[in-house]
């Protein structure tokens, strides 16, 4: 073990000589001037138009409380249910930090407050502190994501502005149910991830 | 064997060639709508490019600040120089933690240092989990794009694969009994792994976190099910903020296969709460490609397969003609850099029409590079006499700036002006058995006095 230990300091430092060595001239950190992005668009519009061409499904809520209604009309099969959403009654599965991630092997679906939205790529990000257990939005059959209208961004420059305090540990941009197109290009959504997406915009 | 002759044998069946370039000029097209749609995207390209430019130049300072953020985060750091070390690392940190099974999503890193046969000899089960992996994995056969790793099969052929590894129902080459069937094999595999490998799209210096991108969740299905998780990373994967996240995830999925990102993007800091989590950055010859002026833009790459997708070479010879674990465009300048004798033809595998300059969203000059190679390789290479003579004639062409300015930008030019030998003989695979599209509209001379006139 010893001779291991040596042998990769060795590299780290050899490494790091051969690239002070080889590297060019320092050029300059380039800045990124925002303004060149925007654009004057509706936000849920658009968001519902690119979750939709990445095979997601939203609907508009006037209130959460509808929520649990839809879930049921859309996945009335569901019984093995985790729900991170505190306005949501539909759980049956409960979970915590303890939880063996390889129980949750056989859910149906799982509910999770998503922190906001990106209209340019439908996608939403969620972090573990969202969901608990990291597989949780992997693992589960079915996904649903629920995002505030005042959550939506136009593009990923604000979404990493609005990101950047956070206590970064695990997060996830997600947009849409998880697909292949691996055989002969042919685009089948359900591949190792989420069978489907719904979004509830509220 | 030259990377024509390799092409030749692709070109053998020709419904399949076919099938294989229209694919993947399809993937090309819905890139161009995506970009398309992007406000800025050329300023977007822009800062791509400028920032890796200065992720190179200062990159020494950029990997001890990310590993020291990474080690903050509880993050164990290893440095590997070359394939055998990287290897190394990987197998002690298995060996630790008694790991018999290991699940792998796509990492092109791997696969050039060869660490799959490398764990099985020494018994531990190394299963791919990308579909497209796990099949040519199944076939015994290397990624042919990295992207797509087996655009080059068609789907009657996964069908038997599956029947005969899988135990699957003939099925005409259903995708979607397939990818089901595919889905609870694998299911099976991530709930018993023990260790989870992943590469690395964009690692950060200024967190010590990292990104990795995929469509089918399997990278993430492995990590959070295993109580290891091994990442594996070339070292100019670096980005110097979190915030340049946002020119890169923007440009990277719409390059690649026109989705406006991949559906996950995830970002890792630290490991979950029990579990451990490991970076091993590569050199690999690296830092030697750094420091070739002419070349070291070649280590900008975010590895988006673009360059594939619009090369017609590439389309028409397959990435398996390549014989390097990076093909195509991208791959020709890479591979040199590493064994200049072995890959000499493949900076030849070009038209050098600039297709792929024009779609790299890092904006990497690869065709202006291959040029590079082709100079370097005629002065060191021993040729066989038949190219010798084609290098003459094109050599003329490519000597003279002007020309090959223009020439650069127009693959037609080449069609119209290399002489007939060159395109229809045995060295060019690609251009056989298919009519090449008749240039018209005047000679070059006419056309270039035109284009004087209109500047
Ligand atoms: S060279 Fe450019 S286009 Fe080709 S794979 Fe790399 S980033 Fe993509």
């Amino acid at each position: 073990m010893i001779g291991i230990k040596t042998e990769k300091r060795m590299s780290r430092e050899s490494i790091l000589k051969a690239v002070k060595k080889n590297k060019p001239e320092s050029l300059p950190l380039p800045e990124i001037d925002l303004g060149i992005f925007e654009e004057n668009i509706n936000l849920v519009e658009t968001f519902i138009g690119n979750l939709n061409f990445v095979g997601g499904r939203a609907i508009q809520l006037n209130n959460i409380t509808e929520m649990d209604a839809e879930i049921k009309k859309l996945y009335p099969n569901a019984s093995k249910i985790v729900s991170c959403v505190k306005e949501s009654a539909l759980g049956t599965i409960s979970i915590d930090k303890e939880t063996d991630p390889h129980s949750l092997e056989d859910i149906d679906l799982a509910i999770i407050k998503g922190e906001l939205a990106v209209a340019e790529n439908g996608a939403i990000w969620v972090t573990d502190q969202d969901f608990t257990i990291r597989a949780l939005p992997f693992i589960t059959n079915d996904l649903v994501l629920v995002v505030s209208t005042n959550d939506m961004y136009l593009h990923m420059h604000h979404v990493y502005e609005a990101i950047a305090k956070r206590d970064r540990t695990f997060g996830v941009f997600i947009s849409g149910p998880s697909k292949t197109a691996d055989i002969e290009q042919c685009l089948v959504v359900g591949a190792h991830g989420a069978m489907s997406l719904t979004v509830f915009i509220v | 064997m030259a990377h024509a002759d390799e092409a030749a044998i692709f070109n053998k069946d020709e419904a399949k060639v076919d099938w294989h370039d229209k694919a993947l000029w399809f993937v090309r097209q819905k890139r161009d709508k995506s970009a398309h749609n992007v406000q800025g995207w050329e300023e977007l390209r822009n800062l791509a490019s400028a920032l890796k430019a200065n992720v190179l130049s200062n990159l020494d300072t950029y990997l001890l600040q990310f590993e020291e953020n990474a080690k903050k985060n509880g993050v164990t750091v290893h440095w590997a120089a070359n394939a055998e070390e990287h290897n190394k690392i990987v197998h002690s940190i298995l060996v630790k933690h008694g790991v018999k099974r290991m699940v792998k999503s796509k990492s092109m890193l791997t696969e050039e240092c060869h660490l799959n046969p490398y764990l099985e000899a020494n018994n531990i089960e190394v299963i791919d989990t990308d579909l497209g992996e796990r099949i040519v994995q199944l076939a015994k056969e290397p990624p042919s794009h990295i992207v797509l790793p087996a655009i080059h099969k068609k789907k009657e052929e996964v069908d038997v694969l599956f029947q005969e590894h899988l135990g699957t129902k003939p099925c005409d080459g259903d995708p979607q009994y397939l990818t089901g069937e595919a889905r609870k094999h694998l299911r099976d595999k991530f709930l018993k792994a023990e260790a989870a490998i992943t590469g690395v799209n964009f690692a950060i210096a200024d967190t010590g976190g990292f990104v990795v991108c995929t469509n089918e969740g399997n990278a993430d299905m492995g990590v959070h099910l295993a109580k290891v998780h091994i990442a594996c990373m070339g070292m100019e994967k670096l980005i110097p903020q979190e915030k340049h996240l946002g020119v890169f995830l923007r440009l990277l999925g719409r390059s690649a296969t026109g989705q406006p990102i991949t559906t996950y993007s995830s970002h890792f800091n630290k490991p979950a709460p029990g579990k451990e989590m490991h970076i091993v950055i590569v050199d690999n010859g690296r830092t030697e490609q750094l420091s070739r002026e002419d070349f070291r833009a070649s280590l900008h790459c975010i590895r988006c397969g673009a360059c594939m997708n619009t090369c017609p070479i590439y389309r028409r010879s397959g990435g398996h003609s390549y014989k390097s674990t990076i093909p195509g465009p991208i791959g020709s300048i890479l591979s040199p850099g590493l064994d200049l004798k072995k890959h000499s033809s493949l900076p030849f595998a070009s038209t050098l029409c600039g297709s792929c300059s024009d779609v790299c969203p890092v904006k990497i000059n690869i065709h202006e590079q291959l040029y590079k190679w082709r100079q370097i390789i005629v002065k060191e290479v021993p040729q066989p006499g038949v190219k010798k003579n084609i290098l003459k004639i094109a050599g003329r062409v490519l000597a003279n700036s002007a020309m090959y300015h223009v020439a650069g930008k127009s693959a037609r030019f080449m069609l119209k002006y290399a002489p007939r030998f060159v395109i229809y003989s045995k060295l060019n695979a690609w251009g056989k058995a298919r009519d090449l599209p008749e240039v018209k509209n005047g000679n070059f001379d006419d056309w270039y006095k035109n284009r004087k006139k209109n500047e």
